[in-house]
């Protein structure tokens, strides 16, 4: 056997022993607790029940805001939870004690929001769920300036509020809700 | 109040869902089956020689081996540049699920590696061990490393060197096809999506992989000869312009057979590919990829196989046929790649792709990418000569 063909078994033993090695050490990094249960480590439920809860719901929050609960809760938007528009329940409230303010939009940010999911450029949704409009298409069908805001002629938290008001006042149709 | 408006610059069509809006797939998916489908066809070339000894293609034999190695070591890169948190990629290897190929790369990609390695080393035996006795300092250490710090040339040790490189190249052929298949069959398996999911797409893929691998072969063979003065082989360029000519028919055949059974079966969701190749993809599918790519050499190659010509100008020809082949193949995996995300789930509307310049996928990171292999096969070219005459006779 010429010097050549052992140099090659040598190199090939190494191959062998390090691809054994390898395999060793992938023994040794997956995680103890990887398919206990299925195809993941079992460990990571726990891992999650241990996570801080940040969210709220609109109870939570309706329990200290009881003028926001009254109007909320009558208008169109009563089922739309308060941290879409508002931020996190967690930001707001440590150990049932306030421990931060959250910010309030204002001006354009208003409708900028407000677009997030009554903007008509987003088709998934028909309007018979959720109404949508064209901006400023909609403000000049309404014969008000281009710089109004949303919040200007809808209350945030129940958007026909006033509309319906100005509707029974001018006597113009019958009210909704 | 421009912040209103920002929804309607978007050229949507129809009915798409809000999460299909943006392409997810992006640039660096394109270039992913490019890369490995270059390190593909390189290596047929290689293949073509060392274990089905056609003999006129020994000057490039060895620069394509090179070639797929420097290309090889990018593949990974595309797919890491794509990944938000690309470190988890290593998860992924250790615990590889069987019900999702995803892992098979890594695996396939190290193996593909390890191979394509040890036939350079092996090719390059003889190179390798008179550049040893030459060199001094760091270039000595390193080839006695790559020589397995043994000089022994006797016939009976080159003997069995040939038959080691026949077994490799021999495995390396399986090797580089499950390599570049499977990104086609990864794309084939998305069964949402009715552009890739094909039982033609790893065929497509395949075969369009030769195309472009070939190609950048001639192309830098032509290019780095002119560059350095050095002569051309005549017979060389006549021989890898004929496989690729076959290659060539095979690819755009096939890629146009799936485009007819699509239209042809008039599947479920027919009426989504025609519109998407006849909308979105008009000008990017119809007129670039078939019409002027794919024609142009199609007429290009029938004129070099048909018409004497001289050397000098079938090397010209065959230069610009391989650019325009090369850019063939990339435009058909971005139509592939891209194309494919521009319909909407809704099965009704149509998205659009807008390539960023400084984006982490954008076109600046394209460029640098396809820059690193040509830095690497400029290193590689330091440690392997890139021709056999380059000692003035013949090695092989």
């Amino acid at each position: 056997m010429s010097n050549y063909a052992l140099r090659l078994i040598a190199v090939a033993t190494t191959l062998v022993v390090a691809t054994g090695i390898g395999f060793v050490v992938k023994a040794q990094l997956i995680p103890d607790s990887f398919g206990k249960y299925g195809h993941y480590r079992a460990n990571a439920i726990d891992e999650e029940v241990q996570r801080p809860i940040r969210h709220g719901t609109n109870t939570s929050c309706l329990k200290c805001h009881t003028y926001e609960a009254a109007i909320h809760l009558k208008g169109r938007h009563n089922t739309i939870s308060c941290e879409f528009c508002h931020g996190t329940y967690a930001d707001h409230v440590s150990n049932g004690k306030k421990s931060g303010t959250l910010p309030v939009k204002k001006n354009t940010e208003i409708s900028t929001l407000c677009l997030r999911c009554h903007n008509t450029e987003i088709k998934a949704r028909s309007q018979a769920v959720i109404k949508t409009v064209a901006m400023p298409q909609h403000l000049e069908s309404q014969e008000v300036k281009l710089t109004h805001t949303c919040n200007q002629c809808h209350h945030v938290h129940a958007p026909l509020k006033y509309i319906n008001r100005a509707k029974q006042i001018t006597g113009l149709t019958e009210a909704e809700s | 109040m421009s912040g209103f408006h920002e929804g309607s610059a978007m050229l949507l069509s129809n009915f798409v869902l809000p999460n299909d809006l943006h392409v997810h797939w992006s640039m660096m998916i394109v270039l992913y089956p490019y890369i490995t489908g270059l390190v593909d066809g390189a290596f047929i070339i290689a293949a073509l020689y060392y274990l089905f000894d056609i003999k006129t293609l020994k000057p490039v034999a060895r620069f394509s081996l090179l070639f797929a190695l420097a290309f090889l070591c990018c593949a990974t890169i595309p797919l890491l540049l794509h990944l938000g948190r690309p470190e988890r990629n290593f998860n992924m290897l250790l615990t590889p699920n069987p019900s999702s190929a995803m892992a098979g790369f890594g695996y396939i990609y190290a193996v593909s590696m390890g191979v394509l390695g040890f036939i350079v080393l092996f090719v390059y035996r003889e190179d390798l061990v008179r550049l040893k006795q030459q060199s001094r300092g760091m270039m000595k250490l390193i080839y006695r490393l790559l020589t397995f710090d043994c000089d022994d040339l006797s016939p009976k040790a080159m003997a069995l060197n040939e038959r080691l490189i026949k077994i490799l190249v021999g495995l390396g052929i399986p090797v580089a096809a499950v390599l570049h298949g499977y990104v086609g069959f990864i794309f084939g398996g998305v069964k949402a999506n009715p552009t890739w999911s094909t039982p033609l797409m790893p065929v497509i893929f395949l075969f369009s992989a030769c195309v472009s691998g070939i190609s950048a072969i001639v192309l830098a063979y032509i290019v780095i000869r002119k560059l350095t003065g050095k002569a051309i082989d005549g017979p060389c360029i006549i021989t890898c312009i004929k496989t690729l000519t076959g290659f060539f028919i095979l690819a755009f055949s096939f890629e146009m057979l799936e485009v007819f059974s699509h239209s042809y079966l008039k599947s479920g969701y027919h009426h989504m590919v025609e519109g998407l190749l006849n909308g979105p993809l008009a000008a990017s599918f119809w007129l670039w990829q078939v019409k002027i790519c794919s024609g142009i050499p199609l007429v290009l190659l029938g004129v070099m196989a048909f018409i004497k010509l001289s050397q000098t100008r079938y090397n010209l020809l065959a230069a610009g046929v391989s650019a325009i082949l090369l850019l063939q193949v990339f435009i058909m995996r971005w139509n592939v790649v891209i194309g494919g995300q521009l319909m909407s789930k809704s099965a009704r509307g149509y998205t659009v792709f807008h390539p960023e310049w400084l984006d982490k996928e954008g076109i600046l990171s394209v460029i640098v990418v396809m820059i690193i292999p040509f830095v690497i096969l400029f290193v590689l070219g330091k440690i392997f000569p890139f021709w056999s005459d380059d000692r003035g006779e013949s090695i092989d």
